[in-house]
């Protein structure tokens, strides 16, 4: 089942040069998407797109089949929701509770549901203990766990992460990475990352390669990390066991192929009891 | 003459219920010419450390030599601006510091403050906008029009233009891509080997530490854990566990296999030596 | 900041606390109109104690309500040389030099300074006790009657609270932004004319560059997450009026109608 397609989509800042350039894909549901590119490459401007905060110049967007009108933004906006970049710029309520509660609000949830819910999804982010903290005290992981527990207590089909670890310091990227990876585990969620983490690539279900506005890769994780030239030639980053794998091969050791550091290492511990 | 740092504290709203300590009696000597990574957990007091570098903050007790100025917290501090001009201290996202019109004269802002004319201001921001990777036809542009990563490198012009002996960087790659942070992370090693500049940076990107920097100072709860050589500091697994340090990926890698029977030693900190290690063991 | 009192949300746990902000911002307006209505010293002490019960009931110091008053004392000083000055009857108790002190003047004067005093400890006790987003939500309820005459209560109150809710964050960017420039060898103490406007000028720019831009994103973060000025919407904090509240708006009117009945007879 097809949770997202995107047909022909484009969309211009300056009416100059096109930011999203004739874009088709589709993201099947319950899958885990990832999404990859330079600074500027698009990905950003996609995901306003499908979210309704831009209008695309032409093309069309399919969220559960409903086509994405001014008539129908209301209902596609409660079934996707997005986490940003800026951990400050998200945060709208005075503490973490209310912030979990402005969503609700707008999709008119009864009042006397509400706390239940936000009690609900606070745990789920492990934010229980925060729920009556300010944004001021807490720190950029748990405002960015506040930020997802407020966008899943609105019960969407689909999630879009946009680059929303990249401010945040290692104990941070950690946090948001194990909610995201629990979030697929349930494989009740369409997934959407934007992300620059080649290691979080390698853990998705479908990946899209972005390039000055247009799709130029999209496949499994597998294939796509493993063409090594291109992804080099267009400067992105590579997996840490790929690079390895190509300098083992190098010094006559050929390790299949893998993407994940686990995987080259139960293949070398194979080699070693072999010989 | 090098950077010290004798029982320096700094106390934030001190005397309030606010009140806590940022640094605590630390003491801490880091050489010229090198590359030094400041590391630590969010709050555990990086950044008041490196503002005390050009005395945006003043210690509560202790005493901040750097160069040949002294910093007593027992003296009332004048001529700071002296200071502020040798180390060029470029803040975490330093492209929100941008405010002229032009990208010349945000660059020259910094050096006309510090008394340099307008001349020589002019012809170093020529120079520097090709330092940090940008040609002079950005001089021109207004600041405003350039992406997230050129604002960064102007910013850092602007900081450039100073002529600093000392470079202090607060995240310099934070929020970049990979990319825009390995060319960021180049412009810096220039600096240090062509124009002998002291890098200091506070960063979270072990790989950075691994691959570009010399020292490493750990901060942890306002006091300095330890201050070794790159290639020490990541040799000892046990204090990078004690710590929460997710080690680069070669050692991670590296301490993968071992922990299944390899024997690979723990000098081997870059992907092409452990390849041949692998090798050898493997095919042994 | 820790002289600064005057307007502070002081976080205790007492009765005055927990009543309902509606019931507070009306107590607070009739207790403004009671010390406008003439009943004389009789009426101010009547308000005197009621107020100084709402000091001790809402637990707060001595300390804090001195420290909310101090930024108005030079304005009472100043008025009650000017009052003691100029009014010039009942009898007269002195001559210094060319200035003569009758005693009206006196009497004057301390209805002014009570007056004032008590303006400032009723809205202290308001401020103090309320949460900014009670007091917008409070501020939002009491405006709805009003929104058939075009008044946006609603977008009033939503501004409000989000204006609140970033302080702090802009507070820390200033700073940041100051420290920054100052690493630019800015000095915002000495200089000349010139050199103190571009010093000016390069905070306060890259301040409204940020503001613009956090105003953008949470533009979007909010219309991402279903928010529609015009759209119906529910909402999370109810405000609900208990006995106590009825109780104390009943106080404050009676008091109101005896100050009148005083003043009157």
């Amino acid at each position: 089942m097809k949770q997202i397609e995107i047909k022909n989509l484009t969309y211009s800042y300056d009416h100059e040069s096109l930011a999203v350039d004739h874009v088709s894909f589709s993201i099947e549901k319950g899958s885990y998407t990832t999404i990859i590119g330079h600074n500027g490459s698009g990905k950003s401007t996609i995901a306003k797109l499908i979210i309704g905060l831009l209008e695309a110049e032409s093309g069309e967007i399919f969220v559960d089949g409903l086509p994405l009108n001014l008539e129908n933004l209301a209902a596609i906006r409660s079934k996707v929701g997005i986490v940003f970049q800026n951990p400050d710029n998200q945060f709208i309520g005075a503490t973490v509770r209310d912030d979990i509660a402005f969503g609700l609000e707008n999709h008119c949830v009864e009042q006397e549901k509400m706390d239940d819910i936000i009690n609900r999804f606070a745990e789920k982010v492990n934010m229980t203990r925060y729920l009556d903290s300010e944004p001021s005290h807490l720190s950029g992981g748990q405002k960015q766990r506040v930020a997802i527990a407020g966008v899943l207590a609105m019960n969407p089909d689909v999630i879009i992460f946009d680059e929303s670890t990249s401010m945040l310091d290692p104990q941070g990227k950690d946090e948001i990475n194990r909610v995201i990876q629990e979030l697929h585990a349930d494989k009740k969620m369409t997934i959407i990352s934007i992300t620059h983490n080649i290691e979080e690539v390698a853990q998705s279900d479908h990946v899209l390669v972005l390039e000055k506005g247009k799709v130029v890769m999209e496949g499994d994780p597998k294939e796509i990390l493993l063409q090594t030239d291109k992804l080099i030639k267009m400067n992105l980053d590579i997996p840490f066991s790929v690079k390895m794998q190509l300098e083992l091969a190098k010094n006559g050791i050929k390790a299949d192929q893998y993407i994940s550091m686990e995987g080259l290492v139960n293949e070398l511990c194979q080699y070693n009891l072999k010989k | 003459m090098p950077i010290q740092f004798e029982k320096v504290s700094h106390h934030y709203n001190a005397g309030t219920q606010f009140a806590y300590v940022a640094l605590d009696e630390i003491d801490l000597t880091l050489k010229e010419g090198k590359v030094t990574a400041i590391i630590g957990a969010t709050g555990s007091g990086k950044t008041t450390l490196v503002q005390h570098l050009n005395a945006l903050l003043l210690p509560t007790s202790g005493k901040v030599t750097v160069l040949d100025r002294v910093i007593d917290s027992a003296e009332k501090p004048k001529k700071l601006k002296e200071l502020r001009k040798k180390v060029g201290l470029v803040f975490q996202f330093p492209e929100y510091q941008l405010f002229e019109e032009t990208i010349e004269k945000d660059i020259c802002f910094g050096p006309k403050n510090f008394g340099v004319s307008e001349q020589e201001a002019k012809k170093r921001a020529h120079e520097v906008i090709r330092l940090v990777g940008l040609d002079e036809s950005f001089l021109q542009k207004s600041p405003l029009d350039l992406s997230g990563g050129q604002k960064r490198r102007v910013a850092i012009a602007g900081i450039l233009a100073m002529d600093p002996d000392v470079l202090v960087l607060d995240e310099p790659t934070a929020g970049l891509d990979p990319q825009g942070a390995q060319q960021m992370m180049s412009l810096f090693m220039n600096l240090n080997k062509k124009l002998k500049k002291t890098v200091l940076m506070v960063t979270h990107d072990m790989e950075h530490v691994l691959n570009y920097c010399d020292e490493v100072v750990v901060v942890r709860d306002g006091k300095i854990v330890t201050h070794v050589e790159v290639r020490e500091f990541f040799k000892d697994t046990t204090l990078l566990n004690e710590l929460h340090i997710l080690p680069p990926s070669v050692i991670q890698f590296r301490e993968m296999l071992n922990d299944k029977g390899f024997k690979l030693d723990s000098s081997i900190m870059d992907i092409k030596t452990l390849a041949k290690a692998i090798a050898k063991e493997v095919k042994r | 900041m820790k002289s600064f009192a005057l307007g502070r949300y002081v976080p205790l746990d007492s009765l005055i606390h927990r009543m309902d902000p509606r019931a507070k911002i009306m107590a607070m307006i009739l207790l403004l109109i009671g010390i406008f209505i003439p009943a004389g010293f009789i009426g101010y002490a009547v308000i005197g104690v009621l107020i100084c019960a709402g000091v001790i009931i809402a637990k707060l110091s001595l300390d804090f309500i001195w420290r909310s008053m101090k930024p108005m004392l030079f304005m009472l000083v100043f008025l009650l040389i000017i009052n003691l000055l100029v009014i010039k009857t009942g009898t007269l108790l002195a001559t210094i030099w060319v200035f003569t002190i009758y005693s009206g003047a006196i009497m004057q004067t301390l209805y002014i300074v009570v007056r004032l005093m008590l303006m400032i400890v009723i809205t202290t006790l308001l401020t103090a006790t309320t949460k900014p987003l009670e007091m917008t939500l409070g501020i939002e309820d009491l405006l709805k009657p009003f929104v058939r005459f075009k008044v946006p209560a609603h977008e009033i109150a939503m501004m409000i609270s989000i204006a609140l809710r970033f302080i702090p964050t802009l507070i820390e960017e200033t700073e940041r932004i100051m420290r920054a420039q100052q690493s630019r060898g800015v000095d915002l103490q000495e200089g000349k004319i010139k050199e103190k406007i571009m010093a000016v000028l390069s905070l306060i720019v890259p301040l409204f560059i940020s503001a613009f831009q956090r105003a953008e994103d949470l533009a979007n973060a909010m219309e991402a997450r279903g928010y529609n000025p015009g759209w119906k919407r529910t909402r999370y904090k109810k405000l609900t009026m208990q006995s106590r509240d009825w109780g104390l708006l009943m106080v404050c009117c009676l008091l109101d109608v005896a100050l009148i009945g005083i003043a009157v007879l």
